[in-house]
């Protein structure tokens, strides 16, 4: 799922630049899994705004945000989705996006968009794949280098890993690493020594 | 002779390193530079800890011109597969034949933490794209109007664990074309010769990186740096030395004359105080 976290609230507030009336929308998707775009998330910016002299019009969680066709069906008929000044989006951008399509309402995103996340336990989250279009877990071990290595690396680690771990964050560990142990331990570091992965092209749009 | 044909000799290679300015000022360079005109190689740094620096391609040209061979560092960080490409025939043009293959640091160890990083290619991919150039032809599969010729390097950690997957990621960058390898900084010998008798090294020159410790607080910085261990002994001599870069040039001296006896070479990393490494030899001797 698309991980958010919230936005500083004064950010959203010198977003909406002196527009009076608001809608919230959440998400009842990835974003109130995360507890960004759920009925708690929507009372806390809804409260937050009219301390601070915004007249919220009305809220609604949509079933799926990023899907247009219901985006669509459920805001419409909303009338106070259409009177308002701005949209207080809580969904992930693509989420924000989709409403923007089918209403050409004035966006103000209260979420940053972070990263495909899976669940590990409530509340966090690990960023295991990079939407990339070219997918090669066949290739290592069902552990993507491309994601979970710092620096991408392909076809093998850098120098710079200590004790198993990232550079960059000792609380990281250095993907390659997992990788050679599991072929290790399943006896196939031949793989690893044969194998070369070619230059990757982006992921196509 | 050119460092190419020295790595097919028995010479006992010796390489340092400089780095750039950060700015245009490029007077300390070229006084640096001038100390090292002896030596077999001199390799210039590209924006090494992810830092921003003149580039290492121009600093090479002002090498070649005072008759210092260069090896140039080139980083597959910064760039994507159009530019690095474009940086290599720009070598090439120069008049620059070795180049060093790296990932680079990351950015977030540097001062530019949160910038946008490339690695549009890894060290693997850059070698076999390096020697794909050669042949005339470039990574799109078009035709080179004339083609390069490179010495290609690529680096090794003899100290991170696990060493077998660095034995394996040598033997890697061997069979994608490199040609010699120049290691993270070493302080223990005996530990750099298992390391040595783990990996395939016929064929390829391996050249020990060696740090000139200039002071202790030099030392505190080098141990936070990944991979870097300092045995206790070193720690010991050099918080203990009422001179510590004269026993930071000894341990240095040392650590060369051991190498010598079973080492292609070495790679001095003097880190601003190389006007000190012409001694460093001579008392290697």
């Amino acid at each position: 799922m698309i991980i958010t976290t919230k936005k500083n609230q004064e950010e959203v507030l010198n977003n909406l630049k002196g527009r009076q009336t608001v809608f919230i929308v959440g998400c009842g998707s990835c974003a109130s899994k995360c507890g960004t775009g759920d009925e708690k998330a929507v009372a806390e910016i809804k409260e937050f705004l009219e301390k601070n002299g915004k007249k919220v019009l009305g809220s609604v969680i949509l079933d799926s945000a990023c899907d247009m066709r219901l985006a669509k069906k459920d805001l419409v008929k909303i009338s106070d989705f259409q009177d308002a000044s701005a949209v207080i989006m809580l969904s992930c951008g693509a989420g924000g996006q989709s409403v923007e399509k089918i209403s050409g309402k004035d966006i103000v995103s209260a979420l940053d968009s972070k990263y495909v996340g899976s669940t590990e336990r409530i509340g966090v989250h690990r960023q295991f794949c990079s939407i990339c279009g070219t997918c090669i877990l066949s290739e290592t071990e069902g552990i993507c280098p491309r994601t979970r290595c710092a620096k991408g690396l392909l076809n093998g680690p850098c120098g710079s890993f200590v004790n198993g771990k990232c550079e960059t964050d000792q609380t990281k560990d250095c993907a390659w690493v997992l990788i050679y142990e599991k072929l290790k331990k399943n006896n196939k570091l031949d793989k690893f020594l044969k194998q070369y992965i070619q230059p990757k092209k982006q992921s196509e749009v | 002779m050119k460092f190419k044909d020295k790595l097919k000799s028995d010479k006992f290679l010796i390489t340092a390193e400089l780095f750039p300015p950060k700015g245009t000022d490029i007077s300390v360079f070229l006084k640096r530079a001038a100390c090292l005109t002896g030596l077999d190689a001199v390799n210039v740094t590209d924006n090494q800890r992810a830092s921003m620096r003149v580039g290492s391609l121009a600093m090479c040209k002002l090498l070649l011109e005072m008759n210092i061979e260069p090896v140039l560092q080139l980083a597959s960080r910064d760039k994507n597969r159009i530019a690095l490409q474009s940086e290599l025939l720009s070598a090439a043009v120069l008049g620059i034949e070795n180049v060093l293959i790296i990932s680079g640091d990351h950015p977030n160890a540097g001062e530019y933490a949160g910038t946008k990083t490339v690695y549009d290619l890894d060290t693997i991919q850059l070698i076999k794209t390096a020697r794909l150039l050669e042949t005339g032809v470039d990574l799109a599969g078009k035709k080179l109007s004339g083609s390069p010729k490179f010495c290609v390097g690529a680096v090794v950690n003899p100290s991170a664990e696990p060493h077998e997957l660095q034995a394996l990621m040598f033997e890697k960058k061997v069979n994608a074309g490199a040609e010699f390898f120049q290691t993270q900084t070493i302080f223990n010998t005996a530990q750099y010769k298992l390391f040595l008798e783990k990996i395939n090294h016929s064929g390829v020159k391996v050249l020990p990186g060696v740090t000139l410790i200039k002071s202790p607080k030099f030392m505190q910085f080098l141990q936070k740096l990944p991979g870097v261990n300092i045995p206790q002994e070193v720690q010991d001599r050099i918080n203990g030395a009422c001179d510590p870069l004269a026993e930071g040039m000894r341990i240095c001296s040392e650590t060369i004359r051991e190498l010598r006896s079973f080492s292609d070479g070495v790679h001095i990393m003097a880190i601003g105080m190389e006007e000190y490494i012409p001694e460093i030899i001579k008392n290697s001797l």
